[in-house]
């Protein structure tokens, strides 16, 4: 009786300071990899920073205007083409249709007469949104 | 003789005190004490009971705690100490001199990591042929200069500072001993010479030295135990670049020796675009002479010529000396203590006040300015700004120059803008206060949020500011500065030609050109300010180089490239609501032909 209680207290010692040992390591472990972390984070910040300057330099205005000037038919903006959204005439509706849901369209194709059915996608329309933790493109 | 108790307890025995009880079976193996000792042995057993509950009681509340503890979620008290003691967000760029960027968060300056090399000279061992080595690697470093500093009885010299992350590779593949990498921060200026002016540079130590750079050191630097704070300047980087780009390109086809701008915000008096030219790059501003770092703009200061006369004719108007029909006399030049002031643009007849602003009177402006008088003329002149230092957030301002005394003759040529020095910037601040409705404000380069309320104070009334603009729509639209005509955005301005003052006596050959201007002229938003020094006409301008030939056109081009950036919606200006908007009165008695 008396070796049973000494076992199991022995026992309960082992596996407390067992315990306790497994904690101060995996502590030891958290720490460092946070260390790590932060130093990644600092030289990621740092990179960020370059890349900013970098395209901070690569959208000079004087090389964005050398590259339309390159690529673009684009000169000074004349005031008749500067225009308000008010300006803009309304769009004449056809009466014929009642549902306007769907990607713009022209509203009438020159010779084929016949209407397309769009097709609405099952869920129903919804916005495009970008989220930071799904990421782009997976 | 010791016996052992069933519970454990050995209990020593005294043969005095013991008296064996009489053998029963209940009490086979057993010791029964009595007498003093007895009482002694309880006395002990009760203390021994009371401490152990005494413990026990504890352990169980410290027990029960955990349990609760445990179970529950954690107290109040503890989540303050986890919030102490949990993982911040690592404050990486303390330490780091801040950001400039413009109105837009452009990227005007940025502090990066770079690498210096320095070197031990006592632990080279062949100097000779480590500085052999060292100068193949940076063709920029003199082979001598280098040999001697490794010769050096130091334990530290500069080798090269801020060296590219290729030239740091190839000098560690060289493996010289003795030669060490340290880590830098360097200023770079993505936008290069673009807003040098405005922005500044720092020393090789990062400390700044000109520009917002030297003023918000202490802001940008984080210095007093503050954080490293951005800086928001109120530039706008495609309004400097439209700015600078057009500047750049008059001053070359007048072959002028320098070019300032400004755009400013009528109603904040905000810059926009503050341009001098010739510049530098504050990437390498020691490639650069002297004279490019010096801002025209600022610390330049400058007989303005005409433009003065907008100040001299709203103040007659204010002080209701004159109105629009009165005139003045502008056949012949003034004689006045041995001065003679003629017209640049003579009429050689009567002219109303409108047409002195418009064919630009040096006479009737002269004789405005002398009915108003000496007194009142400094008065209006010092509220508007022009005669003290501007309260601007940069460290190269000037101070305009004053004439010592301020006399009737002070007055006249003050009057059409000579006599008085000033800088670009308050001319534009000045203007500026004219046209938006008669409110001064100090100018300023760094962004203002829209719901700060502003500080200024009247100069004119709101009445005085609206004939004025009409009076400087018609100098563009009849008057000399036609070419500044950009259509559609209601131009009105003012040109102004100078002659350079040198050692005290005016420079005929030498001319300061400028243009001042405001657009759109029915609800100004924005002051444009173009100014040319020595520039010389060619065969576009007929010779010419005024200001309506040289700096009108420069306003023109650069307000059709503007106008749409900042949104200005064009007008028809042939429409009749806006020429009646800007119609005013000539009153000319100009004999016309009698058309039958």
């Amino acid at each position: 009786m008396r070796w049973n209680f000494t076992l199991i207290i022995g026992a309960m010692v082992v596996g407390v300071s067992y315990g306790l040992y497994q904690l101060s390591y995996e502590v030891q472990q958290l720490n460092s990899d946070l260390l790590q972390i932060r130093k990644q984070i600092k030289e990621n910040k740092q990179a960020v920073q370059i890349l900013k300057a970098e395209w901070a330099y690569k959208n000079r205005p004087e090389n964005l205007q050398a590259l339309s000037a390159k690529y673009l038919p684009l000169l000074l903006v004349a005031p008749y083409q500067v225009a308000g959204l008010a300006d803009l005439p309304d769009r004449e509706l056809n009466p014929d249709i009642t549902s306007i849901v769907g990607v713009p369209i022209p509203r009438r194709k020159p010779r084929i007469e016949l209407y397309e059915e769009i097709p609405l996608p099952p869920a129903g329309l919804h916005v495009a949104t970008y989220r930071a933790s799904e990421g782009l493109g997976r | 003789m010791t016996d052992i108790q069933s519970n454990g307890f050995v209990t020593p025995l005294k043969s005095s005190s013991i008296r064996v009880a009489p053998s029963s079976p209940a009490l086979q193996g057993k010791i029964r004490l009595d007498g003093s000792a007895m009482e002694t042995l309880e006395q002990g057993r009760n203390r021994l009971v009371v401490a152990g509950v005494l413990f026990a009681f504890c352990f169980f509340v410290l027990a029960g705690r955990l349990v609760g503890l445990a179970l529950t979620d954690i107290g109040d008290v503890l989540d303050e100490a986890v919030e102490d003691t949990a993982p911040k967000p690592a404050p990486v760029v303390n330490y780091v001199r801040a950001p400039i960027y413009d109105r837009a968060g452009n990227l005007l300056a940025v502090t990066l990591n770079t690498v210096s090399v320095f070197a031990d000279p006592r632990k080279v061992m062949h100097p000779e042929e480590a500085a052999r080595k060292i100068v193949s690697v940076l063709p920029g470093l003199s082979l001598e200069d280098l040999g001697r500093k490794f010769k050096a009885r130091r334990n530290f010299v500069w080798v090269e500072r801020h060296i590219t992350p290729g030239q740091q590779k190839a000098i560690n593949d060289l493996g010289i001993p003795g030669i060490f990498f340290r880590k830098e921060e360097k200023r770079v200026y993505p936008m290069g010479s673009l807003a040098s002016h405005l922005v500044g540079y720092t020393d090789i130590d990062n400390k700044g030295i000109a520009g917002a750079e030297n003023y918000f050191n202490d802001q940008l630097a984080g210095l007093d135990g503050r954080p490293a704070e951005p800086l928001y300047l109120s530039v706008d980087l495609r309004v400097q670049y439209a700015l600078r780009d057009e500047l750049s390109r008059y001053m070359t086809i007048f072959r002028a020796i320098g070019a300032s701008g400004l755009v400013m915000d009528v109603q904040t008096s905000e810059i926009l675009g503050m341009v001098s030219l010739p510049d530098f790059d504050p990437n390498r501003p020691n490639d650069y002479p002297q004279d490019n770092k010096f801002n025209k703009t600022t610390l330049g200061v400058y007989e303005m010529g005409s433009t003065f006369k907008t100040f001299t004719t709203a103040m007659a108007l204010d002080l209701k000396q004159v109105s629009l029909r009165d005139g003045y006399d502008a056949t012949d030049p003034i004689r006045f203590a041995g001065f003679r002031i003629r017209d640049d643009h003579p009429k050689k007849r009567w002219l109303s006040v409108p047409e002195i602003y418009m064919y630009s009177s040096n006479i009737g402006t002269a004789k405005m300015a002398v009915d108003v008088g000496p007194k009142r003329h400094k008065a209006f002149l010092e509220k508007l700004g022009l005669l003290r230092r501007p309260l601007v957030e940069l460290s190269e301002v000037g101070a305009p120059i004053l004439p010592p005394r301020w006399n009737t003759l002070e007055t006249m040529t003050i009057s059409y803008g000579h006599g008085l020095s000033v800088s670009p910037l308050q001319l534009s601040t000045a203007v500026g206060s004219i046209v938006n409705g008669g409110i001064y404000h100090n100018p300023t380069i760094l962004r203002r949020s829209g719901d700060e309320e502003l500080q200024g104070k009247r100069v004119i009334s709101k009445k005085t500011s609206d004939i004025v603009r009409r009076l400087m729509r018609l100098v563009v639209e009849q008057g000399t500065g036609k070419q500044a005509a950009a259509e559609g955005y209601l131009v009105g301005g003012k040109t102004g030609t100078a002659e350079k003052a040198v050692n005290g006596r005016y420079k005929r050959d030498a001319l300061v050109t400028s243009f001042v201007s405001a657009f759109p002229m029915n609800n100004p938003r924005y002051v444009v300010l173009a100014m040319l020094d020595e520039p010389k006409g060619n065969a576009s301008t007929h010779g010419f180089r005024s200001a309506g030939w040289t700096t009108a056109p420069i306003v023109k081009r650069l307000i059709s490239r503007i106008g749409p950036i900042l949104g200005v919606q064009p007008v028809d200006e042939k429409s009749e609501s806006i020429l009646k908007q800007m119609h005013v009165p000539l009153y000319s008695r100009e004999k016309k032909l009698a058309t039958f």
